[in-house]
């Protein structure tokens, strides 16, 4: 969920924009890191982020009219993690403001914290703990990339309500009611988004499992006895 | 979402002046708006931007009006909301909506309308600056400020990408809907699963062969650019210092204005 151009006031914008400069320079530090060691990470990066992009101006089937896009951050966090993830939402959300008027320059910041920075923190913590506990690949994937869907659109909301907390006031008890309210309304779009977002995810890695497994093996994403447990193939 | 604005940018008259001229009364505008206290300035700013771009820019009309109304849904909702829930004055309005009685106050409406206006006038300055100038161009904005070089090199290679992969996508969504694969909400979800993971796939594999090509020819992590000298003519300057100066001017005069 973007939050538009124009619509956050002036400290606002600009304290989610010192928030979230750091995370991307780490995100940079880290790619950096990565790209010294592997030379060929540079373009792979480069596609993903491409594919980050595509996948998000899918229109995603949806139950009640409203027109809906996946976020595609939480498949870049499993696949390259949290800090990765950053720079590449970073750059995309730029090129939605940009190509397809969603979202903003001066809310940039706000945006990339919700969607860039805890919503694939979520997915990833999510889908980590998931794979520690034995889940079930397909089911720890829809269940990251939900929630993480979820605490981006949470998080949104909070943005919004500190920027607007009922009684003009920023109090505790206004910037609560603001946000049950501000939550309670993107709820109806946002509830369903991250589960239909899940299970088109959970579909997506199937199949790349079942076609091309070795490019996550590669990726450390999942180990080669795990993808042979799923294909029903003995170890 | 075949819809990519870049397209129009590269027709644009505008395209051929200086980016750095164009940057400036954008970032300008962006500011001015979420800085003004009443709506008089962002719709003035609005007004400003979207006559340039339609009159000077040649972007079509229709097209321009369209994209105005895109990113409607998310303002309405949010400035009813700010409408409805913010304000502590005077009220103007009140009325029970499922149990929740909703109370239309004065400053909350005022506030409404401010966010209203400033995202339509930030709404015009992005399309000002999408429709008149190519992303091509921004580049060697990009690479003349300090911004990392890994960061803007990764931005110029996502930019390619996505075109190659919006072309796969939509040749492959024609394909699923004829074969009727959009025809159910559950074959709709299948078939967004496999749209995804096929274009993971062939991202990847393109990936692989872009860094064969790239490391064939020499890639040290540098793409050199070649940019326009294009200087400001006077004409240009003026009117942009006549648009700043009655920007300004607004913003001091309409300072403490109310329009309720």
């Amino acid at each position: 969920m973007h939050i538009m151009e124009g619509f956050l006031d002036t400290p606002w914008w600009q304290l989610w924009f010192a928030v979230s400069i750091p995370a991307i320079l780490y995100g940079i530090y880290k790619m950096n890191k990565l790209v010294k060691e592997k030379r060929e990470i540079l373009p792979l990066l480069a596609v993903a982020g491409a594919f980050i992009f595509v996948l998000s101006s899918l229109k995603l089937p949806s139950i009640n009219g409203s027109c809906s896009h996946p976020t595609g951050t939480g498949i870049a966090a499993i696949i390259f993690g949290p800090a990765i993830s950053a720079v590449l939402g970073t750059i995309v959300l730029l090129y939605q403001a940009l190509f397809l008027a969603h979202g903003g320059l001066t809310t940039l910041g706000a945006n990339v914290f919700s969607m860039g920075i805890i919503g694939p923190l979520v997915a990833y913590l999510i889908y980590k703990a998931g794979m520690k506990a034995n889940l079930n690949f397909y089911a720890v994937v829809f269940l990251a990339t939900a929630f993480g869907d979820w605490a981006t659109y949470l998080i949104t909301s909070a943005e919004l309500a500190l920027a607007y907390p009922a009684g003009d006031v920023l109090t505790l008890g206004g910037f609560l009611s603001s946000f049950e309210k501000f939550a309670l309304i993107f709820a109806v779009t946002q509830a369903p988004l991250a589960i239909i977002e899940g299970a088109v995810s959970a579909l997506l890695f199937k199949y790349v499992v079942n076609v091309k497994s070795d490019i996550l093996v590669e990726m450390k994403v999942i180990e080669a006895s795990v993808v042979r447990k799923l294909r029903g193939i003995p170890a | 979402m075949t819809n990519i604005l870049d397209d129009y940018a590269l027709m644009s008259p505008l395209r051929h002046r200086n980016n750095w001229l164009k940057l400036a009364i954008v970032l300008f505008g962006l500011l001015a708006g979420i800085s003004s206290t009443s709506p008089v300035t962002p719709l003035f700013i609005a007004f400003c931007m979207g006559f340039t771009t339609v009159a000077l820019g040649r972007a079509p009309l229709k097209l321009y009006l369209k994209l105005l109304l895109a990113p409607l849904g998310f303002a309405v909702t949010g400035v009813l909301i700010i409408a409805l829930f913010s304000g502590s004055g005077q009220e103007l309005l009140s009325f029970k909506l499922m149990g929740y009685s909703v109370l239309l106050r004065k400053d909350g409406l005022e506030l409404a309308l401010l966010v209203l206006s400033r995202s339509l006038s930030g709404m015009c300055c992005l399309y000002f600056l999408v429709l008149t100038t190519p992303m091509i161009e921004l580049f060697a904005v990009l690479k003349a400020t300090r911004l990392p070089e890994s960061f803007i090199e990764l931005s110029m290679l996502i930019y390619r990408y996505i075109f190659v992969f919006l072309g796969m996508a939509i040749s492959i969504r024609y394909a699923q809907t004829v074969r009727l694969g959009y025809s159910s909400f559950s074959r709709s979800l299948r078939s967004l699963g496999m749209l995804g993971s096929t274009l993971f796939i062939r991202s990847w594999e393109q990936g692989d062969k872009l860094f064969l090509a790239m490391n064939s020819r020499c890639y040290d992590g540098k793409m050199t650019l070649f940019e326009v000298h294009r200087p400001v003519r006077v004409p240009e300057l003026l009117l942009t210092s006549a648009y700043f100066l009655l920007t300004l001017a607004l913003l001091y005069l309409t300072k403490n204005a109310s329009i309720v």
